[in-house]
């Protein structure tokens, strides 16, 4: 068991249908081509019930960044236990920081936080294989959906800290894409061998 | 009467009603499953499909349901973004102009694609009508018609996209084509259970000054209709307990600042009933 009271499993010793979509360990290409292992450690996740009890930071519940839609395996999106990466919880304290800055309620998309390798949204791999990015699409009243407003948010989540990157607007851009880079976390009484 | 006096009394009543309308161009298709009788008036002259074109996205959406792409009762994010097929440039659609605002509100969330099907078709949400399109993909959505003998329905892009708009790539289709769009709903190229479902949505049309307006009251219709500036269009499934139902599909092009083009359709499927069944309303 984790600190959040979920229990952790070593991607590698999956079934191998969950190994074939999760592809714990194996190294990916970015949109850059840089070569990134894929997380191997997850937390599983029985139901939805605790994903919306667990709170990975004080206004963030796990469920928020783990919520896709159809375009998810079947396997990953209709049979429990779910698997999400364990970097999920840095992702959410830097959301919970934002949401401190904006002194208002961040609201990440649906398909805007972890996103297995297989999702067709996924290609090229990007950070949500590691769920350690967010697409914010609401912060309060405010959609971001314009560059004044995803600017502005942009800035704010950059001042987080060096290790927060912040997409910036581009033409059309409905959500604000923040996230920390390729982070595999490893959980303290787990070994790599 | 014999077929040949029906067809002309029916083609005469057409123009006159066109004539005093003074449409550009009206054009009618149909197939009675009572018997043998088709009728064809410019059946084959391509019109702007509007929002009639949301029909063989619904054909699609049910293939795709049949062959395990998708269920109805899966998730779809909802957003308003999508790519033009000219250049993949980013556009978002207008929210005042759509018969489903109420949709914008799960912007972020999803939808489930059931969902979203009934207000594409009884609303006419062109939210809804994107991220269906978007879903199952343009060109799937056009092989779907092709593979179902649809030959008159040319499905290019989603609503709205000014940029295909500028470039001439329009959704259209003939009178004809909207017949065997709907004929298909009555075919075997869908399972019973995704064909029932369609013609469920489309019996519950909330739109229904057209072809409904024409018909005695113990009918019922599914269908679809489609209005830009410059066209007025209606085409379904008409229903009547006492015998086996018709398809008709009618399609006006109007000057843009001519009021009553609904009544036209009203008026052209009143002649048609009449033509049909050899009743008058």
């Amino acid at each position: 068991m984790s600190e959040l009271d979920l229990e952790v499993v070593d991607g590698l010793k999956l079934s191998e249908e969950h190994r074939k979509l999760l592809r714990p360990g194996e190294p990916v290409e970015d949109e850059n081509g840089n070569s990134h292992r894929l997380p191997r450690f997850f937390f599983s996740v029985p139901n939805w019930k605790r994903a919306h009890e667990i709170k990975l930071a004080s206004h963030f519940t796990l469920a928020e960044l783990m919520t896709v839609d159809c375009r998810e395996a079947d396997l990953l999106l209709e049979e429990f236990p779910h698997y999400v990466p364990c970097a999920v919880t840095l992702i959410a304290r830097y959301l919970e920081d934002l949401r401190r800055e904006a002194d208002a309620v961040i609201l990440v998309g649906a398909n805007g936080g972890y996103r297995s390798p297989v999702h067709q949204r996924n290609e090229p791999k990007s950070s949500h294989c590691w769920a350690t990015a967010a697409d914010i699409y609401r912060v309060g009243s405010t959609y971001l959906d314009d560059e004044k407003s995803i600017s502005k948010y942009a800035d704010m989540a950059q001042s987080l800290g060096p290790q927060v990157f912040a997409r910036p607007y581009t033409q059309g851009d409905d959500h604000l894409h923040i996230d920390l880079g390729f982070i595999a976390v490893t959980p303290r009484n787990w070994s790599e061998e | 009467m014999a077929d040949d006096d029906r067809t002309e009394k029916l083609r005469d009543a057409i123009d006159a009603i066109a004539k005093e309308q003074k449409t550009i161009g009206c054009a009618v298709s149909v197939r009675d499953y009572n018997g043998d009788f088709r009728f064809g008036h410019h059946a084959d002259r391509l019109f702007h499909a509007a929002s009639t074109i949301k029909v063989a996205i619904l054909l699609a959406v049910m293939k795709a349901v049949d062959e395990g792409g998708a269920k109805l009762e899966d998730a779809l994010h909802v957003r308003n973004r999508f790519l033009s097929v000219v250049d993949g440039t980013p556009y978002k659609l207008d929210r005042s102009s759509d018969g489903y605002p109420q949709l914008y509100k799960s912007i972020g969330r999803t939808a489930k694609i059931s969902e979203l099907a009934d207000s594409m078709i009884t609303s006419s949400s062109n939210l809804a009508t994107n991220l269906l399109l978007d879903f199952v993909g343009t060109d799937e959505a056009a092989k779907v018609l092709r593979d179902a003998g649809v030959n008159g329905v040319h499905l290019r892009r989603g609503v709205e996209d000014e940029n295909a708009y500028d470039e001439g790539i329009n959704n259209e289709t003939t009178a004809d084509g909207m017949v065997e769009l709907f004929a298909v709903f009555r075919g075997d190229f869908l399972s019973k259970k995704s064909r029932d479902h369609a013609i469920h949505i489309l019996l519950n049309q909330r739109f229904t000054s057209m072809i409904p307006a024409g018909l005695p009251a113990h009918a019922t219709v599914a269908h679809k209709t489609g209005e830009i500036s410059t066209v007025c269009h209606d085409a379904g499934i008409v229903y009547l307990p006492e015998r086996e139902p018709y398809i008709v599909a009618i399609l006006t092009e109007v000057d843009s600042d001519k009021n009553g083009r609904r009544d036209t359709v009203a008026k052209v499927s009143e002649v048609v009933y009449k033509a049909v069944t050899g009743k008058a309303k």
